[in-house]
């Protein structure tokens, strides 16, 4: 694929991904639900599913306390902090690793799954995920910036 | 940059217009749609989900004016005959800007909508008003699924066409665009569902669209939105036949300065200066169309482009006709040396080399070109002065530039040159070495005019200048016919134009009857300038324009996008 840099393009990616999350997540401390709460869940009228017992972990953390969505949220605007990146993580080992976004996209993906919001931001996250492989793989490096280099224009 | 966000987008009267009606409509499609489910007593049921289901139908409506608007810009065939009589209304080629514009708009209200619909569904689920779980919707009913599809293949379009991936890596945004198609047909079925219905299950039927408009309520706004995607598939099909008539690639030219010339023979083909074309090339990619501005007149026997080798697929077209990067290295070398000495087998610098077809085993390749596209500079003709601004070289900045010399030195020839007088051509460059062919040009272009007044050419090298080169300028400049980097009569100068100072010695010598023979200070003089290149000078020009325009002398200002 040409001259393709592809952690410059999973970046983009990554991004539209994290912030669809993070906004999913805050939308998910409202409108609480289990993703998967149809496996064995049986439908109420009025009230919709009712989750089978075997997944009230999950009713606990999603349902009846936010925390995953939280946890969502909170770990979706670290990694908007670190792809962005925030000036005090420009050069450092962590904003250079493809690793640690592969890890930090995976984590985000499987915590977006699990509730209701989270799917399109899940789906998203696995495919930065691997743009950043594709990109580990071909042994591509993150260059540091140049220094002094003002944007044209505005010297 | 001193210009904030207001003054941008407001301040500039045309600027303030497109914002106030573009985003008006948005905003009063919205609110309309929000009314309309709102007050509709038959979707009473639906109404039950109250703000998000209104959210959700206005939002919809919204997208569905962005789906329809997102192709307008892109007929670009439509455009270009439309366009000319036009020009009130666009200020010069802004259909990619639209474009983007559309994008960015139907960015957000997709956002809008779909955290809308994920709140409907929620509801719909919790309250059993139909009986049917959150999951379903988005899962298994065409709204869902298309929805879902379409938000996948937006991210995928928006990321590959930053416009550093399309640098990059020009085919990743090309090929993924055209998951443009796939788009188009979930938008256009996106309500096939019929999931806005006053019955309790969606009303099927079985002739086509295959819902009963009776029960589903929607705004069958497919019956707008099909439109330009129809009449864009139409184009598409015409520019393939278009493109598969009789086309040869007659000669291929190597500038020492790196860049490819193609002279390309194509009858049925016509166009004026300052457009441009797209060109594939089947043995280096059978998909691919590359954009480049046409740098022949129309009067020419052929159609040219010049292309330097600078992305893989100029590379590979340089490979295909014999002339890779180390051959066009080798010659540029061969050639800098050969300025240095007039007795060379070279000659004077900017001569080229042409490839001989017979020496090299394979034959010229075919090619194919579609076009042409963009705003014709045909009105230069109708001012007396004409101030030609090219800046860089990099992104097309000068090759427009070369047509309209070319087509001028044409008319001039035949003496057809309708009211103008005078041309001013500006280069502002910032390099010697990329001087190359254009430089070529420009030698003949003045070497061939009878009056010396009627075109003058002034260069600006704006690059630092080392003190080495300081002193060969020094030595070799002084008492010399040609100037000794461009080998043109005009002497080059160093640094920045003064815009404004130009442009004021310019209208004291329209007024006091030194520049224009016969005209004097009662008669209307038109200058018209056409600039093409970056930012901050198209603004410098501008309000140097501005500044000088008298009551009898107008000074214009148009920026291409060429």
């Amino acid at each position: 694929m040409g001259n393709l840099i592809w952690h410059e393009y999973a970046r983009y990616v990554s991004l539209t991904a994290t912030v669809y999350t993070v906004w999913a997540s805050f939308w998910a401390f409202f409108y609480r639900k289990f993703f998967w709460d149809f496996v064995g869940g049986i439908v109420r009228t009025p009230g919709g599913i009712q989750p089978a017992s075997n997944v009230s972990i999950f009713i606990t953390l999603i349902v009846k306390t936010p925390v995953i969505p939280v946890l969502s949220m909170l770990h979706g605007l670290a990694l908007i902090a670190l792809e962005y990146p925030l000036p005090m993580l420009k050069n450092t080992a962590v904003h250079r690793s493809f690793v640690v976004r592969i890890i930090a996209l995976l984590g985000q993906a499987s915590l977006a799954i699990l509730y209701y919001q989270g799917t399109n931001g899940a789906l998203w996250s696995i495919v930065a995920a691997i743009c950043y492989m594709r990109a580990q793989a071909l042994g591509e490096k993150m260059k540091e910036a140049k220094a002094n280099r003002g944007r044209g224009g505005k010297a | 940059m001193g210009e904030s966000w207001f003054q941008r987008e407001f301040l500039n009267p045309r600027r303030a217009i497109f914002n106030v009606v573009f985003y008006g409509v948005q905003l009063f499609l919205f609110a309309y749609g929000w009314y309309s489910q709102e007050t509709n007593k038959k979707l009473s049921a639906l109404n039950g989900l109250k703000w998000s289901v209104w959210t959700s139908r206005g939002a919809g409506l919204v997208l569905a004016f962005d789906g329809g608007m997102i192709l307008v810009p892109m007929l670009r065939n439509i455009i270009r005959v439309v366009r000319p009589k036009m020009t009130w209304l666009f200020p010069a080629d802004e259909n990619i800007w639209f474009h983007r514009q559309v994008a960015y708009s139907m960015a957000f209200w997709a956002m809008v909508h779909t955290t809308a619909h994920y709140v409907n569904f929620f509801n719909v689920e919790r309250t059993q008003v139909r009986p049917e779980i959150a999951l379903d919707i988005h899962y298994t009913q065409a709204g869902g699924i298309t929805g879902h599809f379409m938000l996948l293949i937006m991210v995928l379009m928006y990321t590959t066409a930053h416009h550093k991936v399309r640098a990059q890596c020009f085919e990743a945004f090309w090929y993924t665009h055209h998951l443009a198609f796939f788009f188009m047909i979930g938008l256009y079925s996106h309500a096939t569902g019929c999931f806005v219905r006053d019955s309790a299950g969606p009303d099927y039927i079985k002739t086509f669209p295959f819902y009963s408009t009776e029960h589903c309520l929607g705004y069958e706004s497919w019956r707008f939105t099909i439109w330009p995607g129809i009449i864009y598939f139409g184009e598409r099909i015409w520019r393939e036949i278009r493109a598969r008539r009789a086309t040869r690639l007659s000669k291929v030219l190597v500038h020492p300065s790196g860049a490819m010339e193609l002279r390309i023979v194509k009858p049925s083909f016509k166009y004026v200066p300052g457009q441009w074309l797209f060109i594939q090339v089947p043995d280096v990619s059978g998909w691919q169309w590359h954009p480049f501005t046409i740098t022949s007149a129309p009067e020419d026997p052929y159609v040219s482009v010049h292309i330097r080798q600078v992305g893989d697929w100029t590379q590979g077209l340089g490979e295909r006709v014999g002339a890779g990067p180390s051959v066009v290295a080798a010659m540029t070398q061969a050639a800098m040396k050969g300025a240095e000495k007039d007795d060379s087998v070279y000659g004077i610098r900017g001569d080229f080399v042409e490839l001989d077809p017979t020496s090299n085993a394979r034959p010229l390749p075919a090619v194919r070109i579609d076009g042409p596209y963009g705003a014709p500079a045909e009105d230069v003709f109708n001012c007396e002065v004409a101030v030609l601004v090219g800046a860089g070289y990099c992104t097309s900045g000068v090759t427009p530039f070369a047509s309209i010399l070319k087509h001028i030195w044409y008319r001039q020839k035949k003496g057809a040159l309708g009211t103008l007088k005078r041309v001013e051509f500006f280069w502002i460059v910032r390099d010697a070495p990329s001087f190359g062919w254009f430089q070529t040009l420009l030698q003949e272009v003045e070497a061939a005019q009878a009056d010396p007044n009627f075109l003058r050419i002034n260069i600006y090298l704006t690059q630092k200048i080392g003190e080495d080169m300081l002193w060969n300028i020094a030595v070799n400049d002084a008492g010399a016919e040609y100037d000794p980097l461009t080998l043109l009569r005009t002497r080059t100068m160093f640094g920045r134009p003064d815009w404004k100072s130009i442009y004021m010695r310019m209208r004291t010598a329209i007024e006091t009857g030194q520049y224009l023979p016969g005209t004097n200070a009662q008669l209307k003089t038109k200058v018209g300038t056409y600039f093409c290149g970056a930012g901050p000078i198209a603004k410098a020009l501008k309000e140097a324009c501005h500044n000088v325009t008298t009551n009898n002398i107008t000074f214009t200002f148009a920026k291409e996008h060429f």
